[in-house]
């Protein structure tokens, strides 16, 4: 199999404070890859390293094969990466639908002179995208609701829907920052529920999660932080077990799994 | 003492209910179905009124449209950058400025028809706003609103002091009419629909635009940056971009403004200028087309209203966005719909409790 995402020896450090050290990392094509690893770990800023919004102190993130390290966000998603964030970042002015096609941005064509001319071609590519969003909406459950201003919808919907502008891009890289904090767990399992037919469609997950059982239910492949190091990188069950895992996670509590 | 039944049907609830109904008819409603359908009933109406509007109104009152239209197509293409992305801009009297300039040395000095000084106008103030919207629209906030002043301000020195350019402070005299294809627009009420008539294109140009993928753009950019790029929203290109459309924008009044008044003086494009436009898109409603036409004719008014207080009109617009910025931070015009319903039905409600109480 081949990786999809390869991160090689990244390291970044705020005024000498060390966030990541030398870390490397495979996302395979077609598998959920679970990160986890306590608060201050460097999740986070890895992600923030992969999608572009900061650059790493040394090291190269690839992706496909091409290098990415440099590039900016929006071009990183160009290539094919959509994420979700760890706050929320729905589009609150629009409504649910117009939220879904933003995330259609990229594969629509025109720019403003033809959007406000309103030539034939942006006509045809609205309703296509209009039709489209749907589909998205109905996959996540929010079809009901899709003329509702984005901000109007609860805590989980707004999860859903950032999934959903994220699926919009028809990424082949969908990165997951904590996207079940703060769901109940009937939430969290009809989400689980969803990453793994986002899987089965052939999209690559990477996950960042604080909810264990999740993370050890879906997950193909678990890779642990710990300060900044990689700590542990394996199957789940491998990993569960591993005794610096215990030892970081919960100081000899156990992982609940 | 007998306690009325307070949900008891009164016949004065059917009045209310009229009301709404015919506010819901006449008001425009910001939200979806603006960005959804492009033209509803309601337009017509607004149509409707415009042609006959001069019908009635006395040769001042004309006049005084005829500049409303044109603030109303600054406050319109300011509604873009300011409204739709979110991007304050305290400068735009400059591009107003540019405009009229380009018009006044185009046909004064090398005899270019009005027609091609118009588009020409919007050209030029577009160039403008490109090259000083690559630099200074990494900035955001206050610091965009501080660059923006500053540019408004270089404007206004620039053209006080080249003289043999733009004819100094006195300015330049002279600007024909607007004319195209032998029809000179010499009168108020011609110039009416003139003005009205650019404002209408370019209202169904801003309409497309915000329906669009460029539309959803600019909201997604104003809500939220992260977000934006996150889908792959060029952010940097997306501001630059609206920026220009609306400098575009302000370029074509500044044109309609110097044929209408057949000078351009720098005295027209100040500060005061900017700070009424941001007025009238904020009055207006963030996100919304139509308030900024309301607005602008609204202030439009206020503004000659105020004609013999000259020296009390910067106080009175002072405390006028003060008083926005507390109680309708969103603007007037967002969900204004809502906003009465809420008020009539409130002062229903608050009338029975009234009578229940004693």
């Amino acid at each position: 199999m081949t990786s999809l995402l390869a991160i090689d020896k990244i390291s970044k450090s705020y005024d000498g404070v060390r966030a990541l050290n030398r870390i490397s990392l495979r996302v395979r094509k077609g598998t959920i890859k679970g990160l986890i690893g306590p608060n201050g770990a460097g999740k986070t800023t890895l992600f923030h390293l992969i999608t572009g919004v900061e650059r790493p102190s040394s090291g190269t993130i690839s992706f496909h094969g091409k290098d990415i390290t440099s590039l900016e966000p929006h071009e990183i998603a160009l290539l094919g990466v959509g994420r979700t964030f760890q706050t929320l970042q729905v589009l609150g002015n629009m409504t649910v639908v117009e939220n879904i096609l933003t995330g259609m941005h990229t594969r629509l064509k025109g720019g403003f002179l033809s959007s406000g001319l309103w030539l034939p071609w942006i006509h045809k590519g609205e309703k296509g995208a209009l039709q489209e969003a749907k589909e998205v909406l109905e996959f996540l459950g929010l079809l009901g609701r899709w003329k509702w201003l984005a901000f109007q919808l609860s805590f989980g919907q707004q999860k859903m829907l950032e999934l959903g502008r994220a699926l919009a891009m028809k990424p082949k890289l969908l990165l997951l920052d904590e996207p079940a904090a703060g769901l109940t767990p009937a939430e969290v399992k009809r989400l689980a529920e969803k990453i793994c037919r986002l899987r089965d469609q052939g999209i690559t997950i990477l996950i960042v999660e604080h909810h264990m059982g999740m993370i050890m239910d879906i997950a193909d492949e678990v890779a642990v932080l710990h300060n900044g190091e990689l700590i542990a990188e394996g199957p789940p069950d491998a990993v569960k077990n591993d005794p610096h895992v215990i030892e970081a996670y919960l100081q000899g509590r156990g992982v609940d799994a | 003492m007998v306690v009325e039944n307070k949900n008891e049907f009164r016949k004065r609830d059917l009045v209310y209910t009229g009301g709404l109904w015919l506010i819901s008819l006449i008001l425009p409603d910001p939200h979806l179905p603006y960005r959804r359908e492009f033209i509803k009933k309601r337009d017509f109406f607004y149509l409707g009124t415009l042609l006959l509007l001069p019908l009635i109104l006395s040769d001042p009152l004309v006049y005084l449209m005829v500049l409303a239209g044109i603030y109303a197509i600054l406050a319109l293409g300011l509604s873009l950058f300011l409204g739709y992305a979110g991007q304050i801009s305290l400068g735009h009297a400059a591009f107003f400025g540019i405009g009229a300039y380009t018009t006044a040395i185009l046909t004064t000095r090398y005899g270019v028809p009005t027609v091609g000084a118009f588009w020409a106008s919007a050209l030029v103030a577009a160039a403008f706003a490109y090259l000083i919207g690559k630099p200074i629209l990494k900035l955001k906030g206050y610091f965009l609103a501080l660059a923006t002043l500053g540019f408004g301000e270089i404007f206004l020195v620039i053209v006080r002091e080249s003289r043999s350019l733009t004819g100094g402070v006195s300015g330049i005299f002279g600007i024909p009419w607007f004319s195209v294809a032998g029809f000179t627009f010499d009168t108020y009420l011609k110039q009416y629909y003139l003005i009205w008539g650019v404002l209408i294109g370019l209202v169904l140009f801003a309409k497309n635009l915000v329906r669009s993928k460029m539309g959803r753009a600019l909201l997604a950019v104003a809500a939220s940056e992260d977000a934006a790029s996150s889908v792959g929203i060029n952010v940097a290109q997306v501001k630059v971009r609206v920026f220009v459309i609306s400098a575009a924008f302000a370029g074509l009044a500044g044109s309609l403004f110097a044929s209408v008044i057949s000078t351009a003086n720098p005295e027209g494009f100040s500060l005061g200028l900017s700070v009424l436009i941001v007025m009238m898109v904020i009055m207006g409603g963030m996100g919304n087309l139509y308030g900024p036409i309301f607005a602008a004719i609204f202030l439009t008014w206020l503004t000659d209203m105020l004609g013999g207080y000259q020296e009390y009109s910067l106080p009175i617009y002072g405390v006028i966005l003060i008083l926005l910025l507390i109680f309708f931070p969103d603007g007037v015009g967002t969900r204004l719909n809502a906003r009465l319903i809420y008020l009539i039905s409130y002062w229903g409600r608050k009338r029975r409790r009234e009578r229940v109480d004693l």
